[in-house]
């Protein structure tokens, strides 16, 4: 029965699909080969071949996310793929192994629930990870968030963000309780003993961490955003949020006087144009992409993307700024259909959240669905210049192996949960 | 555990919605500002395969063409430094600006005036080419006004106005650059403390000190209250009104004169005088009948041209802004947060020289196809009537004075009678702005024009030579 709807869902997704990559094609064919197209094909065949996949393993699962997941990824890889084809052939690649993850973690950990045994082993990887990034990463724009190995680059925030996650759901389940229990009030507001405040403290010592060693507000402001979505989750204290925010307002404050690259960010933020050439160069050219997007925008593969070399003009226009485009050549009408579509994701998992009947499962699925939520605000709110700039993924859209296997991953993780929810409710 | 989840998914809902309406706004409200931005080099780059129309002096000689590289069109500027702050350059990395950002449309060949001959001509086969603006520009002048400011040394600039019509015969700005060079230049030109990208002839805001009088004699004489025969005494060189000293230049005392001595003799403390008895409302009034508080309509892009007025931390203020009587009074020479651009002040004299009617100035003169088509042919218009005719005559009659007799004897010559008013105002934390505002020739004037050198450390009189070298090579003299 769900398998049923999920197969209807994707009707749109390759009716999209396929007017899509023509377009494109039609636009651009003086540049791009008619071969190429095949990744539009590719595309279609991967997802069915999932879809097959998930009617034997999980019958139960939520029906939306797969269509919804390959819908994003299809206007991604379709923006790519009119930015740079060769780069659309690596992005199907990274889908596919995003897909082979996707059914290596349904295969393999049918029982998800075991995870709760094994959360501090996520959380140290987890953790690891993000050292090892600022230890061994590559500053890029001033960021230190990229790794590289051989002749690949990897962003080890990706992965680190769901292992974390997976780790904060099995320990605020634990205490949760504890957590929960108020013995004085500040201002009105409950507030738990101190001592039970340590999670908190440190938590957000690791984001200020970030802050610094990694020179970027928007990864530490995802970590601690999703540490704080879950605490609150746990404990239903509105204290949590609110003692977070004023301790992570407090240290943003803090990094903007001692950080040049923090400074920085916020400055051209505030005011890009008179940096426009250089600093500000970036954003001023994603303000004008966006402008002249229109409320229809330019028409896929008509909009002015590109120098005349084949060059972006915005630099990172594939991975971070990949809205830009979207902006630029789906306009406000086609922009907001992406937006609209995230929020529908987002309310989909935080539906799984709700439905489920156990505390590690209903904080999980939160917890992915905040730092989902969170990871769109903070790029497309970044290049848009409603809040300051941040070097990071627009989940399932932008280009990039490390995006798309660990949100794949993530996926796994949620459609395991609607199953294992649907399914006790249907007997 | 499902409040809080619900009460999380309304924040993303919320944070989905910022993200929304900030997309329209910049999509929309904010889309042609964006669009029009001259750091936007998009709409150049997309253009980079029309060939550009040329741009024309008045006899002619290009000032812009262009050079093709592959598919592209490469803007050159055959003049160089000469004219760069009015045409401006059109440039696939520093955008455009000046009358190639605002004459785009034409240039390229996409305004609607030019779009169906095009049209036409692509069914036909014909390449697309864009228009050619014909400017109202004389080199001769405009290279007169420039080496005499140069010889100077000093920022600074000259708008020279064809009387009768508006057209702009020439506009200085000092120091100029090469918009061929940019591209080396860029850093430099923009660290350059004197600004030489900065049009100081539409957008220079400068203190106008006693050429202001030209403003205040109008309202003085139209009031009725006063003739330039009027009487005054002054036995201190000093005055006091509203608990405000006045003083003459070097305090010094002129005794007995008349209105029209203390014009040409430039004499603060009888028009702090005269302004204190005509009041606030009534040179506000004149200030606005000659076009101050407002940008004049000129051919070049908005934002790169100031309004006059009184100004307060950079921003102008409202004339209904009140001002006590000291205020009043040292407004009525020129001081006060008063800030003027060239243009204004060229515009002033122009309105005198032409019995009181001011012309809306322009620069391109015509916009021909490159079928040699006139599209487009400026035609003269009056702008405003500050001033009725007589007493245009009358302040006609005191600016001669004013070279004959008076402050203005470094512009006289014995080739034409030039009619003009002068200024020495003070700024602080440097030198003054020397300023030489008047006409040619005096008997049936032909050229207004408006000089002012910044940071003069020899006084007012520095600007003189400009104004009668840039006027005498208009009048083929």
């Amino acid at each position: 029965m769900q398998r049923n709807r999920e197969l209807v869902n994707f009707l749109p997704v390759v009716i999209l699909m396929i007017v899509g990559f023509a377009s494109v094609y039609m636009a651009r064919s003086s540049q791009i080969d008619a071969s190429s197209l095949s990744y539009g094909l590719l595309f279609v065949g991967l997802f069915l071949l999932v879809h097959l996949f998930l009617r034997i393993a999980t019958p139960d699962a939520d029906p939306f996310l797969l269509p919804l997941a390959a819908l994003m990824s299809a206007i991604g890889i379709m923006l790519i793929y009119r930015i740079d084809p060769d780069l659309a052939a690596a992005q199907a690649t990274w889908l596919m192994a995003g897909l082979g993850l996707l059914i290596a973690v349904i295969a393999f950990l049918r029982n998800y629930r075991k995870l709760d045994d094994y959360i501090y082993l996520c959380g140290i990887v987890g953790v690891l990870l993000l050292v090892v990034a600022i230890v061994a990463g590559q500053e890029i724009n001033g960021a230190r968030l990229w790794l590289k190995i051989g002749g690949f680059s990897i962003q080890p925030g990706e992965f680190s963000k769901v292992l974390i996650t997976i780790f904060l759901a099995g320990y605020l389940n634990s205490k949760r309780e504890l957590l929960a229990t108020s013995t004085w009030h500040l201002l009105g507001v409950p507030m738990p003993a101190l001592k039970h405040l340590g999670p908190l403290v440190t938590m957000w010592g690791m984001s200020f961490a970030l802050l610094l060693l990694m020179n970027d507000l928007g990864t530490s402001l995802l970590f601690f955003g999703i540490f704080l979505a879950m605490t609150y989750v746990a404990t239903n204290r509105l204290a949590y949020p609110i003692i977070g925010g004023i301790l992570f307002s407090g240290g943003a404050l803090l990094a903007y006087h001692i950080k040049g690259t923090v400074h920085t960010r916020v400055d051209i933020w505030i005011n890009p144009w008179p940096d426009a050439m250089d600093k500000g160069y970036q954003l001023v050219q994603s303000l004008f992409a966006i402008g002249d997007g229109g409320l229809f925008g330019t028409g896929l593969g008509k909009g002015y993307l590109l120098f005349q070399n084949g060059d972006p003009i915005i630099p990172a226009l594939h991975t971070d700024f990949i809205f830009s485009a979207i902006a630029e050549e789906l306009g406000l009408a086609g922009a907001t259909a992406l937006i609209v579509i995230f929020m529908i994701f987002c309310y989909r998992v935080f539906k799984i959240a709700a439905e489920s009947d156990d505390g590690f499962s209903k904080l999980l699925a939160a917890g992915l669905g905040a730092g989902f939520a969170l990871q769109t605000f903070v790029i497309i709110g970044g290049v848009m210049k409603l809040i300051p700039l941040t070097g990071i993924t627009l989940p399932f859209v932008s280009y990039g192996g490390s995006s798309m296997v660990a949100n794949f991953g993530g996926l796994a993780l949620l459609l395991l949960i609607s199953n294992r929810t649907n399914k006790a409710r249907r007997s | 555990m499902n409040k809080p989840i619900k009460r999380l998914f309304i924040v993303s809902v919320l944070m989905f919605a910022s993200l929304i309406a900030m997309l329209g706004y910049r999509q929309v409200i904010e889309a042609q500002d964006l669009a029009d931005n001259p750091q936007n080099t998009r709409k150049v780059f997309a253009q980079m395969r029309i060939e550009r129309g040329l741009i024309l002096g008045s006899d002619k000689s290009e000032l812009a063409k262009n050079r093709k590289e592959d598919d592209l069109y490469y803007r050159v500027y055959p003049k160089g430094d000469l004219v760069p702050h009015l045409v401006g350059y059109s440039d696939p990395t520093y955008g455009q600006v000046g009358l190639e950002h605002s004459q785009n449309s034409y240039l390229t060949g996409t305004a609607d005036e030019v779009e169906l001959v095009n049209l036409f001509d692509t069914l036909t086969g014909k390449q697309k080419r864009g228009a050619d603006l014909k400017l109202t520009i004389n080199l001769q002048v405009q290279r007169t006004a420039q080496e005499e400011l140069q010889k100077i040394g000093k920022r600074g600039a000259v708008v020279v106005i064809d009387v009768k019509t508006g057209a702009v015969t020439a506009m200085v700005s000092n120091p100029t650059y090469d918009p061929n060079q940019l591209g080396a230049n860029w850093q430099q030109l923009n660290s350059d403390p004197d600004s030489p990208l900065f049009n100081r002839a539409t957008q220079g805001l400068y203190t106008p000190g006693s050429v202001f009088k030209m403003i205040t004699a109008s309202a003085a004489l139209e009031s009725g209250a006063f003739t330039p025969q009027s009487r005054f005494r002054d036995d201190r060189g000093t005055v006091d009104i509203g608990g405000f000293t006045v003083h003459n230049y070097r305090a010094e005392p002129f005794g007995e004169h008349s209105l029209a001595e203390a014009f040409s003799q430039s004499i603060n403390t009888t028009f702090a005088q005269v302004g204190d008895q005509l009041g606030k409302d009534k040179l506000i009034e004149y200030m606005q009948k000659y076009g101050f508080y407002e940008k004049p309509p000129f051919d070049l892009p908005s934002d790169e041209i100031a309004a006059s007025g009184r100004y307060e931390n950079g921003e102008l203020l409202s004339p209904g802004d009140s001002m006590d009587r000291a205020q009043v009074a040292s407004m009525a020479f020129g001081q006060e947060q008063l800030q003027v651009t060239p243009l204004e002040m060229a515009l002033v004299a122009e309105s005198i020289a032409n019995g009181g009617k001011m012309m809306k100035p322009y620069s391109v003169d015509s916009v021909s196809d490159y079928n040699g088509t006139v599209v487009k042919q400026a035609k003269p218009e009056v702008w405003k009537t500050p001033i009725r005719p007589d007493m245009a005559n009358e302040l006609k009659d005191m600016m001669v004075k004013v070279v004959n007799e008076g402050t203005g004897g470094k512009a006289k010559t014995g080739k034409v009678q030039i009619a003009a008013k002068t200024g020495t105002a003070e700024v602080t934390g440097r030198g003054p702005n020397a300023w030489f505002v008047g006409f040619a020739p005096a008997e049936s004037p032909r050229y207004a024009i408006a000089v002012v050198v910044e940071d003069s450390d020899a006084g007012g009189g520095i600007a003189g030579p400009v104004m009668r070298e840039t006027l005498l090579a208009a009048l083929g003299l």
